[in-house]
């Protein structure tokens, strides 16, 4: 989401956000991996299937950091147009593809899919900005 | 908005990447800046007017440029 151009908040945001995938990759296989066998219940249960999650959630902390830490305006600017892009036409898909299951026309989507299609979508939007701003 | 970093830069035989690293910005800002597409903040313009020695409206030009009569205009 965050590339082109390198300095220090960019080099802190890499080192941050690699550290949230690695750990998402350890606990999606830890609660893929423990839930068939131990069958957890009640509140274990829970935070195990809420644990590849919370990576996730550290990636968006991740971002805001990089947003707080930029000192390159024009930087923060275009991720900043870019995420809105991103939020607007991953609402838009959503909401449509929604209406779509209500009358069973299209196949359910897991809700965890929205963040990589925010990612996705925000990461075209950019790519679009940093190409006009050329 | 119309600027004139182009010649303050030529004046000082400073590429966009020099520009850049004075003003601790990447070189896509001022290229940006420079293009007209982007205008920086006033720190931002306040540093450039600093670096270049003269005032922010010696450097951008803020007048809407005259593009002749409009469809309402006589």
């Amino acid at each position: 989401m965050i590339c082109g151009v390198s300095n220090a908040a960019i080099r802190r945001y890499q080192s941050r956000f690699l550290i949230t995938m690695l750990s998402y990759m350890v606990f999606l296989f830890a609660a893929v991996w423990a839930f068939p066998r131990y069958h957890p219940t009640g509140a274990l249960a829970y935070l195990l299937a809420i644990l590849p999650a919370l990576p996730i959630i550290g990636g968006i902390v991740v971002v805001g950091l990089y947003l707080a830490e930029e000192k390159d305006e024009f930087q923060r600017s275009v991720l900043v147009q870019a995420m809105i892009w991103g939020i607007g036409a991953t609402l838009s898909l959503t909401t449509a593809w929604g209406f779509l299951e209500v009358f069973k026309l299209a196949p359910h989507i897991e809700l965890y899919l929205v963040f990589p299609l925010f990612c996705v979508l925000t990461g075209i939007a950019s790519a679009i900005l940093k190409a006009r701003y050329r | 908005m119309k600027n004139r970093l182009r010649v303050l830069r030529a004046e000082r035989e400073w590429s966009q990447a020099d520009l850049a690293e004075r003003l601790e910005v990447s070189r896509q800002t001022v290229n940006a800046i420079e293009t007209g597409k982007f205008d920086p903040s006033l720190p931002l313009a306040f540093k450039l007017a600093r670096l270049f020695e003269t005032t922010i409206e010696a450097i951008f030009d803020d007048t809407p440029p005259a593009v002749g009569p409009t469809a309402f205009g006589r």
